[in-house]
C-alpha cells in the first residue's frame, strides 16, 4: 500500500515500505507455511477482525465517535447472506450488496438522529440500536430461528457459493478484502473528508466554524463504516457456517471490534490491523489457558482500559512516537496539584 | 389486564429509575456516561447474595452494609481507572467504562462461575392486592426504596455543604474550582454515589431475579435509554423516564410479546431523539 506513495523516497520511508512489503508477502504465504487447518482458521479470524477494526476505525478512530453497534452490521450482513442463500439460493457475492444496502440505511437512520447531538448520544444510540437488532433477531423466530440461529450446509466446493473444503480460500478472500479496506482507509485519510473527520475529532466547534458540515461528514463516515462492516459480516458468516444472535449480534463482538482499533491505535491507518495481529492470537491463547467460558473478554476489557490510561495512541504509537500524550501516571507523579480539568478539548 | 400491566410497569419502572438516577448523578457532575452501570448493578446483586449467604439475613436488612460496600467499590474503581482519565476527551470515558464492564463481568465469572444463584426471601411469596390488581411484594418494596433513595439524594444535594459543592461542580467546573471546591473529590463522590445507586438497585432485584454475571446488560441499556428520555442530567427526568420505560415494557410484554418489550423502549428512545433531542423533560427539571 505505502509502496505506491509518489512522495520522495527517504531512507526511513524505504525501510517502512520494505517492512510492509515483507509483511504482505508473509501474509500471502502464511497458509503455505502450515498444514494445520486450525492455524489457517486463526489467520481467517485475524483478517476478519482486522477488516472489522479498519471499518470501525473510520468512524470510531478518525472521527472519535465511538460506536457499539458494529456487531449489528455484521449481523445484518450475515443474516442477509444466509437467508437469501437458504431461501433463494442466491450467491453470497450478490447478497453482500443486499446486506450492505440494509446496513447503509440503518446507519443513515441512527446517524441522522444521533449526530444532531454531541457528546455521548451517539454511543448511547448505537447501544440502543444494537439491542433492538438483537431482540428483533431473537423475536423473528420463523425467519431467523431465534436463539437457535441459522446454518448453511456444505454441498460441494464452490467459489460462487463460498463453500470450500479448506479454510485457505476464505483466508485469501478476506486478505484481499483487508488490503482493499486498508486502501480505502488510506485514501480516506488523505482526502478532504478524512481531514474533516480529524478536525471534528480535535474540536468539533472549531471545525464547524470553519464551514465543515460536521453532521454530514460524520454521517458519511458512519455509513461507509457500516457498509464495510456488513460486507465482512456476510463473508465471515459463510466461513462460520453457523450464526446466532448471541455470537454475531452481541455487545461482546461490538466491543471486540472496537478493541482492535483502540489497542492497535485508533485513528491511525495501521492501528486496527496491528491490534488484530496482537489480539487475535492472544485471545486464542487466553481461550486455551482460561477456558473459553467467556473470560477471554477479561483480556479485551483490561487491555482497553490499560491502553487508554497509559498509551492512548495504542501499539502503533510505540513505533511512530506521535499521537501519544504523556501518560497520566507520569503527570500524576510530576505533581498531583496540577489542575487538568480546565482544557477539555485537547486530544 | 391493562391496569395490572400498568401497575407492574410502574413498580418495575421504579427499579429502572433508581439505576438511571445513579447514571444521572455521575453524568450531572462529571458530564460522562458510565457504561459499566449495569455491571455495577450486578456487583450489588452479588454483594447482596454473598452477604445473604454468609449471614442468612433477608436482603432488605442488608441494605446498609451492601450500600457501604458498593460505595467503597465505587471509590476504588474511581481511583483505579477513572481518576487517571479525568479531563481527557469524553471518548476515553466511553471506552474505559465499557472495558471496565467486561472486566467486572469476567472477574465475577472467574470467582463465582457463571451459574445462576438465587436469594430466597419470604417477601417473594406475599402479594399485595389493590382491587383487581395484585403486585409482588419485592417489587413494591423496590419501588418504595427507590422513592426514599431519590428523596434522600435530593435532600443531600440541596441541604448539605458537600451536596452544594457537587451542584456547583455540575453547574460550572471552572468557577467551582476558583471558589475552592475540590472538584476531583466531588467527581469521586459522584461516581461512588452513582455506583451505590446501581448496587442498591441490584440488591432490590435479588428477590425477583437470578444472580449471574451477565445480569446487568439489559438493565444497563434500559437505564441509558431512560437517562436520554428524561434529558441527561435531570434526576426528575430520570425517575419519570424510568416509570415510562417500565410501563411501556409491561404493556408491550402483556399485549404483544415479552421478547419484543425491550425493543419498544429503544424505539421510543429513537423517536424521542428524533423529535425532542433534549429529552422529554430536558428543560425545567433540576440538574444534579
Amino acid at each position: 500500500m505505502t509502496k505506491e506513495k509518489p512522495s520522495p523516497l527517504k531512507p526511513s520511508r524505504l525501510w517502512k515500505a520494505g517492512i510492509l512489503l515483507a509483511f504482505v508477502v508473509f501474509l500471502f504465504l502464511f497458509p503455505r507455511m502450515s498444514s494445520s487447518n486450525y492455524i489457517v482458521s486463526i489467520g481467517v479470524t485475524f483478517c476478519t477482525f482486522a477488516c472489522l477494526g479498519v471499518s470501525w476505525n473510520i468512524i470510531g478512530g478518525y472521527a472519535a465517535q465511538i460506536s457499539w453497534c458494529h456487531s449489528s452490521f455484521v449481523a445484518i450482513g450475515a443474516y442477509t447472506g444466509f437467508l437469501l442463500f437458504n431461501h433463494f439460493g442466491i450467491s453470497p457475492w450478490i447478497s453482500v450488496f443486499a446486506g450492505t444496502g440494509i446496513s447503509a440505511v440503518a446507519a443513515l437512520i441512527i446517524g441522522s438522529i444521533s449526530f444532531r447531538l454531541r457528546g455521548p448520544f451517539f454511543s448511547l444510540c448505537t447501544i440502543a440500536f444494537a439491542e433492538i437488532m438483537r431482540v428483533w433477531l431473537l423475536f423473528q423466530k420463523n425467519l431467523t430461528q431465534g436463539a437457535n440461529g441459522l446454518v448453511i450446509t456444505f454441498k460441494q466446493e464452490s467459489f460462487v457459493n463460498l463453500m470450500f473444503r479448506k479454510d485457505d480460500a476464505f483466508y485469501y478472500i478476506l486478505l484481499v478484502m483487508l488490503i482493499l479496506y486498508m486502501l480505502i482507509s488510506w485514501l480516506l485519510q488523505r482526502s478532504r473528508p478524512g481531514y474533516y473527520l480529524r478536525a471534528i475529532k480535535v474540536d468539533e466547534d472549531a471545525a464547524e466554524s470553519l464551514g465543515i458540515k460536521t453532521h454530514r461528514i460524520k454521517l458519511f463516515a458512519f455509513v461507509l463504516s457500516a457498509v464495510m462492516t456488513s460486507a465482512v459480516g456476510t463473508i465471515y458468516a459463510f466461513f462460520l457456517t453457523y450464526i446466532d444472535p448471541a455470537s454475531i449480534s452481541s455487545m461482546d463482538l461490538a466491543t471486540r471490534i472496537g478493541t482492535m482499533a483502540v489497542v492497535g491505535g485508533a485513528g491511525t491507518l495501521f492501528g486496527p490491523m496491528v491490534g488484530a495481529l496482537a489480539l487475535v492470537p492472544l485471545s486464542e491463547l487466553a481461550n486455551v489457558l482460561l477456558g473459553s467460558s467467556g473470560s477471554g473478554m477479561l483480556l479485551y476489557g483490561g487491555l482497553m482500559i490499560i491502553v487508554i490510561i497509559f498509551r492512548r495512541g495504542g501499539i502503533v504509537s510505540l513505533f511512530s512516537g506521535d499521537g501519544a500524550p504523556v501518560p497520566a501516571l507520569l503527570k500524576k507523579l510530576r505533581g498531583k496539584g496540577q489542575a487538568k480539568n480546565g482544557g477539555d478539548s485537547g486530544a | 389486564m391493562l391496569a395490572q400491566s400498568i401497575f407492574n410497569g410502574l413498580v418495575m419502572g421504579g427499579v429502572y429509575a433508581l439505576i438511571a438516577v445513579g447514571l444521572t448523578i455521575i453524568f450531572g457532575v462529571m458530564k460522562v456516561i458510565n457504561f459499566a452501570q449495569g455491571e455495577c448493578l450486578m456487583l450489588g446483586m452479588y454483594a447482596a447474595w454473598a452477604l445473604h449467604r454468609a449471614t442468612g439475613l433477608s436482603p432488605y436488612i442488608l441494605i446498609v452494609p451492601v450500600m457501604t460496600v458498593m460505595f467503597l467499590i465505587g471509590q476504588f474503581i474511581f481511583s483505579l481507572v477513572i481518576n487517571p482519565i479525568v479531563g481527557r476527551p469524553p471518548t476515553d470515558f466511553v471506552v474505559v467504562t465499557m472495558g471496565l464492564a467486561f472486566v467486572l463481568v469476567s472477574v465475577i465469572q472467574l470467582i463465582f462461575s457463571p451459574t445462576y444463584q438465587t436469594v430466597v426471601t419470604t417477601a417473594k411469596n406475599i402479594t399485595i392486592r389493590l382491587g383487581s390488581v395484585s403486585l409482588g411484594t419485592p417489587r413494591v418494596i423496590a419501588c418504595g426504596v427507590m422513592i426514599a433513595a431519590v428523596l434522600a439524594v435530593r435532600l443531600f444535594l440541596k441541604k448539605t455543604d458537600v451536596g452544594r459543592a457537587m451542584r456547583a461542580t455540575a453547574e460550572n467546573l471552572e468557577v467551582a474550582q476558583m471558589l475552592g471546591v475540590n472538584t476531583r473529590r466531588n467527581f469521586a463522590l459522584a461516581f461512588a454515589l452513582g455506583v451505590t445507586m446501581a448496587g442498591l438497585s441490584g440488591l432490590l432485584l435479588t428477590p425477583i431475579y437470578y444472580v449471574f454475571p451477565n445480569v446487568g446488560m439489559p438493565f444497563k441499556t434500559i437505564s441509558m435509554v431512560i437517562v436520554v428520555l428524561g434529558g441527561l442530567g435531570s434526576i426528575g427526568g430520570a425517575v419519570l423516564g424510568g416509570l415510562i420505560a417500565g410501563v411501556v415494557e409491561a404493556v408491550l410484554g402483556a399485549y404483544i410479546s415479552p421478547d419484543l418489550a425491550p425493543a419498544g423502549i429503544f424505539l421510543i428512545l429513537i423517536l424521542v431523539l428524533a423529535f425532542r433531542p433534549e429529552g422529554m423533560f430536558g428543560k425545567g427539571a433540576r440538574k444534579a
